[in-house]
C-alpha cells in the first residue's frame, strides 16, 4: 500500500485528514521492505549454494569421520534449538518449528545413508527406516503441529511396512523356497491404519489438535487407498495367481485391521464426524475382505469400488464434508467411465463407438458435476473432518 | 515440569540412537580379517554410475569340470565360501554347504538383503567419489593390470570392501590371459 493511494482516497473525500495521517503512519510502521529482503535472500541463497558445491566437489577429500561429525553436529544443533526455543517459536511462528522439525528428521534419515557410505555397509531399506521411526517418531509426535510432521510419521510407517513386507516376503521366497510368514506380514502392512484411532483419540485431548486431526485423516486415507487398490486388483484378477501375499487369509487379516481401527475411531471420538470417519474405515475394511470374492469380474469389482466410494460420499454428506463429497462423486464418475471401457473395449475400435463413448463420458461428467453442485454440503469451517 | 522432561527425552533419544549406531558401525568396521581378492570390471559396457564402482570377484576357486565349458556368467554365484590362506593373502576359496560351516575358520556368505542379493559373492561395489571412481573404472579396463580389492571378512560371514588397488600382471598371468583370449577367438 502506498501513500499515493491514501492521498487519492483523501482527495476523493472517502477518508478525512486524521484518518489519512494515521493510515500513512501505520503503513510506514508496518512497511515490509520486500526488495531489501529479496536481495538478502538472494545473497544467502548464493552463499548456501556455494557452500554446498564446495563441499560436494571435495566430498571425497573430506575424511569420512569429519563428514559424519559435521552431519551429527547439525542434527544435534537442530534438536537443541527445538528443545531450547521450541515453546517460544511455537507461539511466535508455528511454521518455523515445523520446518526445524522436518530438517532434523530429514538430517537423521540421511545420516543412515551417510554411515553406509563411510563404512561401505548395506542393509535392507526397512531396517534404517524402522530405526529412524523409532528414534525420530517420538519427537515428531510430541512436537509436530501440522500435516508435514504427520505425513512424515504416517508416510514413513507405510513405506517401512511395505519394505518389510517385500524384504521378508519376496527376498525369502524367491531364492530359497522357504515360506515367509505371510499372515504376520499382512498384519504389519495393516498397522499404519491404526494412526487413525490414535489421532482421533488425541485430537480432543491435546492443544495440537490440527496435528492429530491430520494423523487421523492420513490413517483413513491409507484405509481407503488400500480398499480401492483391493478392488482394482480384483478387476484385473490378481487374486488368482497373486500367491500367498494376496491369499484370502492375508486379506482377511488386513480387513480385520481396518474394521478394528474404524470401530476404535468411533469409540474414541464421539460425535457425528467421528462416527462417519470411523464408518468409512470400517467400510474400507469390509471392502478389502470382500474384494477377493469378486476376483476377475469386471462388473462386480467395479461395483464394489463404487459401493466404497458411494459410502464415502454418503458419510461426507451426512457429516457435512463438502470437499470429500465432491472427490467421492468424481471418483465414482471416473470409475463408471473406466467400467464402460472394460465392458465394451471394442467400442473404441469404430468411429461410431467412439462417438457413443464420448457422449457417455460427457453424460457421466455432466451428471457428476450436477450431483456434486446440487447435493454437496455447504462449505465447512476448518477442523471438522 | 513433566512436559519439559518428555521434550528433553524425545530430543535426546535420536542423538543417543544415532551416536550409538555410529559407534557400532565404527566398531564393526574394525572387526574381522582382511583379505585381498582379485577383481575384474563388472562389464566394460556398463558405464560408471556416479559415486561407486562395480566389479566382479575373481575368487581362486578350484576348477570344476562341469563348469569348464560355457561362459562364467552362467555358473551359479557362490552362496557360501570358505576362505583359506595366510591373511591378507587368499590362496583358495572353496564352496561349502551350510552344515560344514563349523569346520571353516573364515566363511564368506552372500547377503540376500544387499543390493546384489544372492549374487553378492559374485559382484560387489565400492563407494568412492566420482573422480576416483572414474580413475578406477579406467584402470579396470586396462588389460595389463589386475584390480585387487581388500575385503574385511567377519566371523559371521559378512564381507565389506575396504579399499581397491591395481598391480601389473605377472608374466604367468599375461600368458594365461593370451591363451584364454585365443580360445575364445577359436570357433
Amino acid at each position: 500500500m502506498n501513500a499515493r493511494k491514501i492521498n487519492a482516497w483523501h482527495d476523493a473525500g472517502l477518508i478525512d485528514e486524521e484518518t489519512r495521517t494515521r493510515l500513512i503512519a501505520y503503513e510506514d510502521e508496518h512497511a515490509r521492505p520486500l526488495a531489501l529482503w529479496a536481495i538478502f535472500g538472494i545473497g544467502a541463497l548464493a552463499i548456501a549454494l556455494g557452500l554446498i558445491s564446495v563441499v560436494a566437489a571435495n566430498w571425497d577429500e573430506i575424511p569420512g569421520q569429519i563428514r559424519l561429525s559435521v552431519h551429527f553436529l547439525m542434527i544435534l544443533g537442530t534438536l537443541a534449538a527445538l528443545f531450547l526455543h521450541g515453546e517460544r517459536l511455537a507461539r511466535a511462528n508455528p511454521w518455523g518449528i515445523e520446518a526445524l522439525l522436518f530438517v532434523a528428521a530429514a538430517l537423521g534419515l540421511t545420516f543412515f545413508g551417510h554411515l553406509g557410505q563411510v563404512y561401505q555397509t548395506s542393509a535392507p531399506l526397512w531396517e534404517p527406516l524402522a530405526l529412524w521411526l523409532l528414534l525420530f517418531g517420538p519427537v515428531l509426535l510430541l512436537v509436530g503441529r501440522s500435516w508435514l510432521a504427520a505425513a512424515l510419521v504416517v508416510g514413513g510407517s507405510i513405506y517401512c511396512a511395505w519394505e518389510y513386507n517385500y524384504a521378508l516376503g519376496e527376498l525369502i521366497r524367491r531364492p530359497s523356497g522357504e515360506t515367509p510368514p505371510y499372515l504376520w506380514l499382512a498384519f504389519v502392512t495393516a498397522l499404519p491404519v491404526f494412526f487413525a484411532p490414535v489421532g482421533a483419540w488425541l485430537r480432543g485431548r491435546s492443544d495440537r489438535s490440527a496435528f492429530w486431526r491430520r494423523l487421523e485423516q492420513l490413517g483413513l486415507t491409507y484405509a481407503v487407498l488400500g480398499a480401492s487398490l483391493s478392488c482394482a486388483l480384483a478387476s484385473v484378477g490378481a487374486y488368482e495367481d497373486g500367491g500367498e501375499a494376496l491369499s484370502a487369509s492375508s486379506q482377511f487379516i488386513r480387513a480385520i485391521g481396518g474394521i478394528a481401527a474404524g470401530i476404535l475411531v468411533v469409540v474414541t471420538r464421539p460425535g457425528l464426524s467421528g462416527r462417519m470417519s470411523g464408518s468409512i474405515i470400517v467400510g474400507a475394511g469390509v471392502i478389502i475382505g470382500s474384494a477377493i470374492g469378486v476376483n476377475d469380474s469386471d462388473v462386480f469389482a467395479g461395483g464394489l469400488f463404487m459401493i466404497l466410494w458411494a459410502g464415502i460420499a454418503g458419510a461426507a454428506l451426512y457429516a457435512g464434508w463438502r470437499g470429500v463429497f465432491q472427490v467421492a462423486v468424481a471418483t465414482i464418475a471416473l470409475r463408471l467411465i473406466v467400467l464402460s471401457f472394460e465392458l465394451a473395449s471394442d467400442l473404441l475400435l469404430s468411429g461410431f463407438g467412439l462417438i457413443v463413448s464420448g457422449f457417455l463420458i460427457l453424460g457421466v461428467a455432466w451428471l457428476a458435476v450436477r450431483v456434486s453442485r446440487r447435493f454437496a454440503p455447504p462449505p465447512e469451517e476448518e477442523a471438522s473432518t | 515440569m513433566k512436559a519439559k522432561v518428555a521434550r528433553l527425552a524425545v530430543v535426546v533419544l535420536p542423538v543417543i540412537g544415532l551416536g550409538g549406531l555410529w559407534a557400532w558401525s565404527d566398531h564393526l568396521s574394525r572387526q574381522g580379517t582382511e583379505w585381498d581378492v582379485a577383481v575384474r570390471g563388472y562389464d566394460p559396457r556398463d558405464l560408471l554410475r556416479g559415486h561407486y564402482v562395480e566389479f566382479t570377484y575373481d575368487w581362486p576357486e578350484p576348477e570344476r569340470e562341469e563348469e569348464l565349458d560355457g561362459p562364467t556368467r552362467l555358473i551359479e554365484a557362490p552362496r557360501l565360501l570358505c576362505l583359506h590362506g595366510d591373511p591378507p593373502e587368499l590362496e583358495l576359496a572353496e564352496r561349502i554347504e551350510e552344515d560344514s560351516l563349523a569346520d571353516c575358520a573364515h566363511p564368506a556368505r552372500a547377503n540376500p538383503a544387499g543390493v546384489y542379493g544372492y549374487g553378492s559373492l559374485r559382484r560387489g561395489r565400492f563407494y568412492v567419489g566420482q573422480d576416483r571412481a572414474r580413475e578406477i573404472d579406467d584402470a579396470m579396463r586396462d588389460r595389463d593390470q589386475r584390480g585387487i580389492v581388500r575385503i574385511r571378512q567377519r566371523d559371521d560371514g559378512t564381507i565389506t570392501p575396504v579399499s581397491i588397488r591395481f598391480r601389473p600382471l605377472t608374466a604367468a598371468e599375461i600368458e594365461e590371459r593370451d591363451r584364454q583370449s585365443e580360445e575364445t577367438v577359436d570357433p
